[in-house]
């Protein structure tokens, strides 16, 4: 459970741990976009070299990276055999009766690898060391020159931190809920595949009843306490750049120019 | 007093889309593959939630759900596609779909069998329009995104064989959960919601 409580955040005071929030989101996403531009070995093992550094710089163990990566082993392997088998051109590299493996096959298996571990490591990185919190609070920061646009921003960010607060309470409700029906009888596991997805109906009710309560009372628990919107509020927690951020900025032109100095 | 009680009331509803929004993110936890199906089609009732805001506060409540589900999703579990999210992306426009339908539908029929004939024609279009939507733009994305790349034939297989079926499979699912559901939750609804 506690893994869905907290979302991947692994609370720690490392470099990158300490970075703005807002600096971190906006380099992740620049930098998945540099990602679609390395089209050649050298300027793959560049970035790969540079995200081995900041996972070492992060302080988090490689063994939770490496489970980050597991959901995704089954795409690689599909787009490897993929590839392998079916990309042709340049020299032959191994025939055997049933396939030929081609050099651009092989190419292309090694180079799509590499773009899926760049790209989830990345986003792994970011969830691991950055709060879900401190995420809405980046994302309401870095939207908040939409609300002249008519935006509901702060409704948003909002939402979103009502959200991550109470899954862990609407989780513990579910299972709540899952044990007293099982208290009287119910059977979640057995039966065919209709059954079970019938046998979620006595659980859902309670809990979207539940759910419906729990937002009468905050709505009037935040009205006594005299909230009334996004105008003019302050923050328990204020986001500020430090000079760490200022390097985060200098890296990413470093990447860049490394980039475009390798690229052919 | 009047305006206090519609501040109220909005906030009531902003909270309870969050929290719809929250366990439509949990019920995805509760997904169970379909036997002789791929294995990336999954289902899962996180429609649900989804379906109850939409009857209580309309389509937009529908869809804020869906985008909330699906930003989770994205927050916590990341992207096989890196910074734009195809798989979360897909979700929302198939859910969004759905329960657009369903609710004019069954506004403009009364009673359970509007529910049945908006749920059933929801299912018919969004299986339409998502088999529409993997062959034309996902699949040339995803081939664009992380050169995952099908042969045309492969491809047609791919989308008739499996996203076509499991959308079907999807939609009946739903419904033979929602029906008895939304049924026995309406009177504390409409009970405790008669201002909306």
């Amino acid at each position: 459970m506690s893994q869905i409580a907290i979302g991947q955040y692994i609370p720690g005071q490392s470099l990158i741990h300490r970075l703005d929030p807002r600096a971190k989101l906006l380099f992740v996403f620049a930098y998945m976009i540099l990602v679609f531009f390395s089209n050649h070995l050298y300027s793959y093992t560049f970035l790969l070299a540079f995200t081995f550094v900041a996972m070492f710089l992060s302080r988090i163990s490689l063994r939770i990276f490496l489970l980050a990566l597991k959901p995704i082993l089954f795409l690689i392997g599909f787009t490897m055999i993929f590839h392998l088998f079916l990309t042709k051109g340049g020299a032959v590299l191994i025939q055997l009766p049933i396939m030929t493996v081609y050099e651009e096959g092989l190419k292309q298996t090694v180079f799509i690898s590499i773009r899926f571990i760049l790209l989830v490591i990345m986003a792994s990185l970011l969830t691991f060391t950055t709060s879900p919190m401190d995420l809405t609070d980046a994302f309401e920061s870095l939207l908040k020159p939409f609300t002249r646009l008519g935006l509901p921003v702060h409704e948003f960010a909002l939402m979103m931190s009502i959200a991550l607060r109470f899954i862990p309470t609407l989780w513990d409700e579910t299972e709540k809920i899952k044990k007293a029906q099982m208290a009287r009888g119910a059977d979640f596991e057995s039966g065919n595949i209709l059954r079970r997805a019938k046998s979620y109906i006595p659980v859902l009710i309670p809990l979207f009843i539940s759910a419906f309560r729990r937002a009468e009372e905050l709505a009037l628990a935040m009205e006594a306490r005299g909230y009334k919107g996004g105008e003019g509020r302050t923050k328990l927690r204020e986001l500020h750049y430090t000079h760490y951020d200022v390097w985060l900025v200098i890296v990413f032109i470093g990447l860049c120019i490394g980039l475009w100095l390798l690229r052919r | 007093m009047q305006q206090q009680m519609t501040e109220r009331h909005h906030l009531t509803k902003t909270i309870f889309l969050s929290l719809l929004g929250g366990s439509a993110f949990l019920i995805q936890y509760f997904d169970f593959p379909i036997p002789g199906l791929p294995a990336f089609l999954k289902i899962d009732f996180s429609e649900i939630p989804a379906l109850i805001g939409t009857f209580i506060y309309g389509p937009v409540a529908g869809i804020i759900i869906e985008f909330f589900k699906n930003l989770l999703h994205f927050l916590f579990h990341g992207s096989e596609t890196g910074a734009i999210p195809l798989g979360q992306l897909s979700n929302f426009v198939a859910g969004s779909i759905f329960i657009t339908v369903t609710y004019f539908i069954s506004k403009k029929v009364k009673g359970l069998k509007g529910l049945l004939w908006g749920l059933g024609i929801a299912t018919c279009v969004t299986t339409i329009l998502m088999t529409l939507a993997n062959y034309f733009v996902l699949f040339p994305l995803y081939s664009l995104l992380i050169h995952l790349t099908f042969a045309d034939p492969e491809k047609l297989a791919i989308v008739l064989y499996g996203v076509a079926p499991f959308n079907v499979i999807k939609g009946f699912f739903i419904t033979l959960i929602f029906i008895p559901l939304y049924l026995k939750m309406k009177p504390y609804l409409e009970r405790h919601i008669s201002f909306s």
